[in-house]
């Protein structure tokens, strides 16, 4: 039994440094996903802060719009379809590092789920909550940053939480634009070998990974919610 | 009251609110004096609370005027933000701020918007807290209040901006009886020291142990107004008459 899976692990793994396609992938998948997750969380930000405005103040109403069209468009067509879009379409005709490329298609989609976790965040921090911000005397900015973003911060982690474990799984689909990420390079090896353990590998990583993240949600959670005893 | 022929603190002129085809305030006027505690009553949805938030503009009138120390707040071109810094408000709901302890409540605003130092500040807010009786409260966060609690201080936040006047907006009415007490007794030291003091509330005793001026409201406009005692024991409208059987 234990002979069987060395062997079987050596054919995988060791043999030819095949272990390198999963560290390779790996790597490439940790680098897309962190940078598509900071991109999504900057976009996502800005439009729901750009549409919760123009729903309490009506200003920003071109923003508003740009963002709604982006929130539609976003969230109504598949991400694999985006990312082919965005490498063979928009960058079709340039020479570009397709990890660039990832990174850009999964921040923009990213961004759209962001910005409306962000945004039902905002709208659940009670009208009063501003209100006393601004009889103390904050204008409308500071009134968002002291006061109504922390707590819509802390209100959505948890579904920010897992808006980012679904990114990191679904960078999987990087393939599609033949860039080498973890699940690709599990393939590559299953292509050479014919055996199941290389995508058993590669499940058995992104389940660690993300087990590992939410770890670090839930302690995040609890020290946001240290003022609720 | 002194300093009666002096300029107006505020100055509430014709103030008219409506909400689509509902007017909530039909042309409010109002001079409120330096030192002035008015008190003003009347029936839910008589346009009371409008009014006080018409005061600091948290409800911008549909037409009409305030002026606040001599400048017409209601001006857009006016930065209604530094005006507001000088008008304390306080609320039904007390809306303390839930992330943060009672110490960075009272502290935000005097040093991000008057510049204060965090010992400055720090050490205002333990004077006032000792006032109101809280100085072991100030690690707290607010949902380790009593309402009673949060609510002095709520007042403590407004008074840690060293604001002219004070606002209540029905600063009892969420209070569970036991509680009125203790928050009615730290808003009469205030009236005591002369703080000038616009209260709306339910609280009729109160009134007549405070106020220096009674205003009644009913169905948008100004009723009745008068000094404490001979708007509670001689009521002149019919309208007011009415209202202080039900409530006395």
């Amino acid at each position: 039994m234990f002979e069987k899976f060395a062997k079987s692990f050596y054919l995988n793994f060791i043999k030819e440094e095949r272990w390198r396609y999963i560290a390779d992938g790996l790597l490439v998948t940790l680098e897309v996903t962190f940078f598509a997750c900071l991109i999504g969380i900057c976009l996502g930000f800005l439009v729901a802060i750009i549409r919760s405005t123009y729903d309490k103040t009506r200003k920003l109403k071109i923003a508003n719009a740009i963002c709604r069209v982006y929130l539609t468009v976003i969230r109504g067509t598949p991400v694999v379809v985006q990312l082919l879009i965005i490498y063979f379409v928009v960058f079709g005709s340039v020479d570009i590092n397709k990890v660039l490329v990832a990174i850009i298609a999964f921040g923009i989609n990213s961004g759209a789920y962001v910005a409306e976790i962000v945004r039902s965040g905002i709208m659940s921090v009670p009208e009063g909550q501003a209100e006393a911000g601004r009889s103390l005397g904050f204008n409308y900015v500071q009134t968002m940053r002291y006061i109504v973003m922390p707590q819509a911060f802390k209100n959505v982690l948890p579904a920010l939480g897992n808006e980012f474990i679904v990114l990191l799984k679904e960078t999987s689909v990087s393939g599609y634009i033949a860039l080498q990420d973890l699940t690709k390079g599990g393939d590559i090896i299953r292509s050479r070998t014919f055996a199941s353990m290389p995508l058993l590998a590669v499940a058995l990583i992104y389940l660690c990974m993300v087990m590992l993240f939410q770890f670090f949600v839930t302690r995040l959670e609890r020290r946001l919610h240290r003022s609720e005893r | 009251m002194s300093g009666r022929n002096a300029q107006p603190l505020i100055q509430a002129e014709n103030i008219i609110k409506t909400y689509g085809a509902m007017n909530a305030l039909n042309g409010v006027s109002l001079d409120i004096y330096q030192g002035d505690v008015v008190l003003i009553v009347g029936p839910s949805g008589s346009g009371k609370s409008t009014f006080l938030r018409c005061l600091n503009l948290l409800e911008v009138p549909t037409s009409g005027h305030i002026y606040f120390e001599g400048t017409d707040i209601t001006d857009k071109k006016v930065d209604i933000n530094a005006h507001r810094q000088k008008m304390g408000m306080v609320f039904q709901l007390f809306h303390l701020f839930p992330h943060m302890s009672v110490m960075k409540n009272l502290t935000l605003a005097p040093m991000k918007l008057q510049g204060k130092s965090r010992e400055e500040a720090e050490e205002q807010a333990m004077k006032l807290l000792e006032r109101v009786g809280l100085k072991d409260r100030a690690d707290a966060y607010p949902d380790q209040l009593s309402g009673g609690q949060k609510q002095r201080i709520a007042i403590v936040r407004a008074l840690c901006m060293n604001p002219d006047v004070m606002l209540f907006d029905e600063p009892t009415s969420a209070l569970d009886p036991e509680m009125v007490g203790e928050v009615l007794n730290v808003m009469r030291e205030l009236a005591e020291e002369h703080m000038t003091m616009v209260v709306v509330t339910h609280e009729m005793g109160f009134a007549r142990e405070v106020a220096s001026r009674v205003i009644f409201m009913d169905q948008g406009s100004i009723i009745e107004e008068n000094e404490p005692k001979e708007f509670f024991d001689h009521p002149k409208s019919e309208r007011l008459k009415n209202f202080l059987s039900k409530v006395l």
